[in-house]
């Protein structure tokens, strides 16, 4: 039997007859390192620099840096029309590179490292604020962009970036409540869906602060980018008591509501309806009490080797043609005026891709509200999260 | 004819100088750089952390409202390391005596599984653990079941942890098992011991170190761990590690997150420590 030992070992972690290993000298040498290492990583932290965006008038002339037609384009995945990148290629001869994302997350850690070399991103309008803080992404040449004028004038004085000085919708869409009819057994109206027995201890909301505060302040009848603390906190005890009826926090939403595990989920439209494409049960509903409007966003790293080319390519997405034939295939809401009147008519009446005025009124963008607020917001959430 | 040698301090500390710049780079830089950040501001614009120092990201850790956490993430940790070793022990006993020449395949077993994504496997779980899942119907069938499953809770919790650091538990313990020299239980049993002193009196401290070894490689990642609370728990089961995740990943507040991070390594060293002076050895 002894030939055909394992020859799996084990490190002996618990030999303990080394003589030569006390406590002390293990220690005394951990000290030493433990002191070397701080002054190896003693670069690691700087003092705070001067806030961003100080009305530079920083030369805005879009050039490319290198003089090649090409243009290397980092969008979100199943969120273009087919011929969008063939038509510009054919009309420019400039050659695309058409890489994807899934998370925002993942597009902050490409472009935060500077050398990923893309000269179009398309962040969420929460990660332009932090993209804007960090200068990553730099102010669009408005001259050659003449077709800016075909945006609606609703996406020309957001709050995330008025004026677009920085950035050009791609498509937007709103934060409500998706939900599987058949298991809530009633059509959602409002937050009061998670007061249903069927949604129960199963039911979910966002997990980002802003999003899930959101729900609190609203219930409340607060504006959801309102910078009153007693509110905030007021939206935190509300958050704490519907945080007992619901199952988790979470933004997966996608698979678990497909499946069936979450009847009631807080949600953004886009996620709710490519959830629907799998599940004929799910609907989608934007609760009487409001929510938000978000929207991803077309901008120029402030490292694009080839910005000239990424400006021909905003302007070309402007066009009402191309800029219809995107909202047609991807079925989100598009910023571009010029463009509805070749928009699918049963996508037009959608009220939950297109809400009419007075619901629209009540769909503000998430406002910046400063480094104070949001870090409110942030401690707010981790009590309702920990609490 | 003697020939020179360097002074024996000298070699001895040339010799550990490639383990020591391995420390260095991967341990304790890494390890100093999270100690600093638990010491500076917070910053919510890009650079996250930012001077002068402070304690306050300690204040707040240390704050009351942490503690049922604390205490639910050191309660999963003890009682994933004992279902780790109620269940690895009879494992690893059987293989290492009785698996014959089986005993190679019977140890991929343990390890095959563990080849696939940690995620692809504890999403798996999701769906057994499920109302609709394939437990919570067998479960029914003796009218065991439970309106809508077991996943969000904490026994789901426990399992998954359980799952995931089993082989961990298992190898060392093999290890020990192996080495057991078997005629003691023979010499027990004629010394008159029965089965239950047997076991407790002569095979349990023979394999002692091998449960200490697997004892350790559980329990410490086990309590910080924060995908399987994450996944399998629900809005009471969030643990320190999914804490310290959370200020990590919404970029919202490294210093606090850093400082539980350190708060956690406090604890597991002081437990070492105490264990280890209780004991003879070092770890």
């Amino acid at each position: 039997m002894g030939d055909n030992r394992p020859t799996v070992r084990v490190a002996r972690l618990w030999d303990t007859d080394s003589p030569r290993v006390t406590r002390r000298s293990v220690l005394r040498s951990m000290a030493f390192f433990a002191l070397a290492a701080q002054g190896a990583a003693a670069c690691g932290i700087s003092e705070a620099p001067p806030a961003p965006g100080g009305g530079s008038s920083a030369d805005v002339k879009a050039s490319n840096a290198v003089d090649e037609k090409k243009l290397n384009f980092f969008n979100w995945t199943d969120y273009i029309a087919e011929d969008t990148v063939p038509g510009f290629q054919a009309e420019t001869g400039i050659q695309v590179t058409y890489d994807n994302f899934s998370s925002n997350d993942e597009l902050e850690a490409k472009i935060a490292s500077g050398a990923a070399g893309y000269d179009l991103v398309v962040p969420s309008d929460n990660f332009l604020r932090r993209f804007l803080r960090s200068n990553l992404v730099r102010p669009l040449d408005h001259d050659l962009i003449p077709n800016l004028r075909n945006l609606e004038q609703r996406f020309r004085e957001a709050d995330y970036d008025p004026g677009n000085r920085y950035s050009i919708p791609w498509a937007w869409g709103t934060t409500g409540l998706a939900y599987s009819r058949s298991q809530l057994g009633a059509e959602v109206t409002g937050f009061s869906a998670y007061d249903l027995a069927g949604a129960r201890g199963r039911s979910t909301i966002l997990d980002e602060a802003r999003d899930g505060m959101m729900i609190g302040l609203l219930a409340l009848g607060h504006d959801p980018n309102t910078k009153d603390a007693k509110q905030i906190e007021d939206a935190t005890r509300y958050l704490l008591d519907l945080k007992k009826k619901i199952g988790q926090i979470t933004s997966d939403v996608i698979e678990p509501l497909t499946s069936g595990q979450v009847p009631l989920a807080q949600c953004y439209s886009g996620d709710a309806f490519q959830a629907r494409k799998a599940n004929a049960d799910l609907a989608y509903a934007i609760p009487r009490e409001g929510g938000m409007s978000y929207v991803d966003l077309l901008c120029v790293p402030a490292k694009a080797p080839h910005a000239e080319n990424a400006h021909r390519f905003l302007d070309y997405v402007l066009r009402p043609d191309v800029g219809a034939k995107l909202a047609n295939a991807i079925r989100y809401g598009s910023a571009n005026a010029a463009a509805k009147p070749m928009v699918d008519k049963e996508l037009l009446n959608d009220p939950l891709v297109y809400p009419p005025a007075d619901v629209l009124a009540k769909l503000p963008f998430t406002k910046d509200l400063g480094p104070d607020v949001e870090a409110r917001y942030a401690d707010a959430w981790t009590k309702v999260k920990t609490g | 004819m003697a020939r020179r040698r360097a002074p024996r301090w000298l070699s001895a500390n040339l010799l550990l100088l490639p383990t020591g710049l391995w420390l260095a780079l991967f341990l304790l830089v890494p390890l100093a750089l999270v100690v600093q950040y638990s010491f500076a501001t917070r910053d919510t614009g890009p650079l996250r952390v930012v001077l002068p120092w402070t304690a306050q990201a300690y204040r707040t850790a240390l704050d009351p409202a942490f503690l049922p956490i604390f205490g639910r993430t050191l309660a999963y940790a003890a009682l994933t390391t004992a279902a780790c070793l109620l269940l690895g022990f009879p494992l690893a006993w059987f293989i290492a005596r009785h698996g014959g020449r089986h005993r190679n395949a019977l140890l991929a077993a343990v390890l095959v599984p563990f080849w696939a994504s940690y995620l692809a496997r504890i999403y798996a779980w999701k769906a057994l653990l499920d109302g609709d899942g394939l437990v919570n119907r067998l479960l029914g069938l003796v009218g065991l079941g439970r309106d809508g499953g077991f996943l969000l809770t904490d026994g789901a919790v426990v399992l998954g942890l359980t799952y995931g650091f089993l082989p961990f538990m298992v190898l060392p313990l093999y290890v020990a098992c192996e080495r057991f020299d078997h005629r003691l239980v023979e010499a027990s049993y004629d010394l008159g011991h029965g089965r239950v002193s047997t076991f407790f009196r002569v095979v349990l401290p023979g394999v002692r170190p091998g449960v200490l070894a697997g004892s350790l490689l559980v329990l410490v990642p086990a309590a910080g761990d924060f995908v399987t609370p994450r996944l399998l728990g629900g809005v009471d089961q969030s643990t320190f590690g999914s804490v310290i995740d959370d200020q990590f990943r919404g970029g919202n507040n490294w210093p606090l997150g850093s400082a539980m991070a350190v708060l956690l390594m406090a604890l597991v060293v002081v437990v070492l420590v105490v264990r280890g002076r209780r004991g003879e050895d070092v770890l």
